[in-house]
């Protein structure tokens, strides 16, 4: 298999912005502009065939041959007739690796122009990223390629889950969405028409980042199925991978000469793959969120016993339900001994059963008391605490408390928070802390249920 | 089009493999299919390259004794001339049981993949299945079982699980070591707790 090292174009100690402008409604001057404002502490130059001196105070060439240093990465944004011309400049003068977020190629049909830029790549052996693409970020090296200015796009925190996208729209959208959540961004690479580096290449590269803990991925298409299959078969064995495949709708063909074929299209095929492999399937956007949210906290169930602690009657009722036709998940049925000592240690008004309904004035203590003998007890693998903070007895404290608890318990818990302004701070609370929150019963559940899943495909492997 | 493997051709690649399929024969006239039965009820198909749906085309006669036999052989034989080229094929009866559907076919991208299903006329109806890429593991045809909505019906409550997985693998190995299959259909397999019968073999080959 080839392996193409993206570790420059990800971690470059030296960028070019080539198409770099002074005019602010041009990509190139917003691209520049993400980097200076990211504070990007490589070595940094811009690259403008008109220009001279400086842009934005980053010292300008008319061509990336004159820049007399070692380029790792070069982000070209200029129009796509230009783009073979400057990557072949940049092969000359041995730039490492490429980023081309210029669009105008195979995606309007110009796909001649698309495999010239894939033979100069190959040429210089060059890995090439796009065309038509957002191209990467990452927070820690504080790369930042994209053409979106951040006060439309807010960008996440430094984190643990990489996100590989096909398409620009979604990956800006839910790169926007992961800077609202608490676990943060390792990688964000948007690939684009994946001419020359595809997500063969990209999976390649993150199984072995020690800063990746879960991938998610947006995928249209796979472009090698052969070697999708071997790195599959490779990757989730060492971590989490969250797919959401779109095309759901195109099935198999109706004029098809057997059963089989009718009924196993070409996306059944990729599902199918995917169960196979142990990648995590999302079925929309919030999924890909949500799963991640999960999965990253990389603590994994030994079973699927699941207790409900709950200050809310009726929302106890509701994760109830949604374990009960989730298919995987079984409602825990707490120890003996942890009964008793229950019953002893709280009020005559709450029942000693799952759901374990501490009721509406529940405060602090009485989540400590039973969170206390429910994460000890050895009939209970998962925990759902349902936190609603707009009862009486809810306040920070809890969310205090319940924080404390996930870093003293080794079986997976989360917690459900319904609600607006007061219940968001105290989800970024809990979140920032590594404690996964979830706003609604079924969001919990399945999320649950996908990392049992998982946990199940490791142990199986 | 990719070519229809005849259908005794089929039999033996299955034979080849342990995989079970119920007794037949190509019958060419009504008095032939008569002897076939020797007392017995049996079953008579119109097969052509033309015809998918069999059973929906009313190109399947269950349940035949007697007069029964040479009354549908003659209705098969006059649909046959407009589905030309055809064959008929006398069959036993198969014991009652639950119909399923084993099948593969051949992905541009994955290769050959493998699917079982609720089967019969039901295929189309619950789409009721689970496909993997070949070749699949023990584990992996346990798990296709446990995805089927209908898991509980096919297996009889777990009682023929194991039977089931060890089918999937036979297919399994059949797919592997014939490399020329682009698709296969068992549809259906009457499964029961203690036996299955698959009761059409449909291959087509590159």
């Amino acid at each position: 298999m080839r392996k193409m090292n993206l570790i420059p174009m990800l971690k470059p100690d030296s960028v070019a912005i080539i198409g770099a402008s002074r005019d602010p409604d041009k990509v190139g001057h917003v691209i520049l502009q993400n980097y200076i404002n990211a504070g990007y502490s490589g070595r940094l130059y811009a690259v403008n065939k008109k220009a001279d001196g400086d842009i934005m105070g980053v010292k300008t060439f008319v061509s990336v041959a004159d820049i007399k240093d070692k380029i790792d990465l070069a982000v070209i944004a200029v129009p796509a007739q230009f783009v073979p011309k400057v990557l072949e400049e940049c092969g000359k003068a041995g730039v490492r690796t490429a980023v081309v977020v210029s669009g105008g190629f195979a995606e309007i049909g110009n796909t001649q122009l698309q495999d010239e830029m894939v033979s100069i790549a190959e040429k210089y052996a060059m890995p090439t990223l796009g065309p038509n693409c957002l191209g990467v970020m990452d927070p820690r090296s504080r790369i930042d390629t994209l053409f979106l200015p951040t006060y439309k796009l807010s960008r996440p925190r430094v984190g643990g889950v990489s996100f590989v996208c096909q398409s620009g729209a979604v990956g800006s959208t839910v790169l926007d969405l992961i800077s609202g959540e608490g676990f943060g961004l390792s990688k964000f690479i948007s690939y684009g028409n994946a001419a020359h580096v595809d997500e063969v290449d990209i999976l390649n590269y993150l199984m072995d980042d020690e800063e990746t803990k879960v991938v998610i991925m947006y995928i249209e298409g796979i472009k090698r199925g052969k070697e999708f299959i071997e790195i599959a078969k490779k990757i989730t064995k060492k971590k989490p991978v969250v797919v959401l495949k779109a095309g759901r709708t195109a099935a198999g063909t109706a004029a098809a000469h057997s059963h089989t074929a009718a009924l196993a299209g070409s996306y059944e095929a990729h599902e199918a793959l995917f169960r196979q492999y142990g990648f995590t399937i999302a079925e929309d956007l919030g999924d890909l969120l949500n799963y991640a949210k999960i999965l990253s906290s990389e603590t994994f169930p030994k079973g699927n016993r699941t207790m409900i602690i709950t200050n809310g009657g009726g929302t106890g009722v509701l994760v109830a339900d949604a374990i009960g036709s989730s298919g995987i998940l079984a409602m825990a049925q707490l120890g003996q001994k942890q009964s008793i000592y229950l019953r002893k240690s709280m009020p005559p008004l709450v029942n000693i059963r799952n759901p374990l309904d501490l009721a509406g004035d529940a405060d602090d203590k009485r989540y400590e008391t039973a969170l206390a003998t429910i994460t000890s007890d050895d009939n209970v693998d998962m925990i759902i605490v349902i936190a609603l903070f707009q009862t009486p007895g809810a306040d920070s404290r809890v969310a205090a408390k319940l924080v404390n608890f996930k870093d003293r318990t080794d079986k997976p818990m989360i917690v459900l928070s319904i609600g607006a302004e007061y219940t968001q701070m105290h989800r970024i609370m809990m979140e920032s802390a590594g404690l996964p929150v979830y706003d609604s019963p079924s969001a919990a559940v399945r999320s649950l249920a996908e990392l049992l899943k998982y946990a199940n495909y490791r142990n199986r492997a | 089009m990719t070519p229809l493997v005849d259908y005794f051709e089929g039999k033996r690649l299955l034979d080849k493999h342990g995989i079970k399929s119920i007794q037949s024969r190509y019958v060419s006239s009504a008095g032939d299919a008569m002897e076939f039965s020797s007392g017995e009820p049996i079953v008579l198909k119109l097969i052509s390259d033309k015809a998918l749906h069999k059973s929906k085309e009313g190109l399947v006669k269950l349940n035949l004794k007697g007069d029964e036999i040479t009354a549908a052989y003659k209705q098969l034989a006059s649909k046959g001339r407009g589905l030309y080229p055809y064959r008929i094929i006398a069959q036993r009866m198969a014991k009652p049981g639950v119909e399923i559907i084993l099948g593969a076919r051949t992905d541009a991208q994955f290769g050959k993949l493998i699917l079982i299903g609720l089967g019969g006329i039901y295929v189309n109806v619950f789409k009721d299945f689970a496909l993997r890429v070949c070749p699949i593991q023990k584990a992996d045809a346990q798990d296709m079982i446990d995805q089927l909505k209908s898991r509980d019906v096919i297996t009889f409550n777990g009682k023929n699980s194991k039977m089931l997985s060890n089918l999937i693998m036979d297919v399994n190995a059949l797919l592997m070591s014939n490399r020329r299959i682009e698709e296969l259909d068992l549809n259906p397999v009457v499964v029961r707790e203690d036996g299955y019968d698959a009761v059409d073999i449909r291959i087509l080959t590159k």
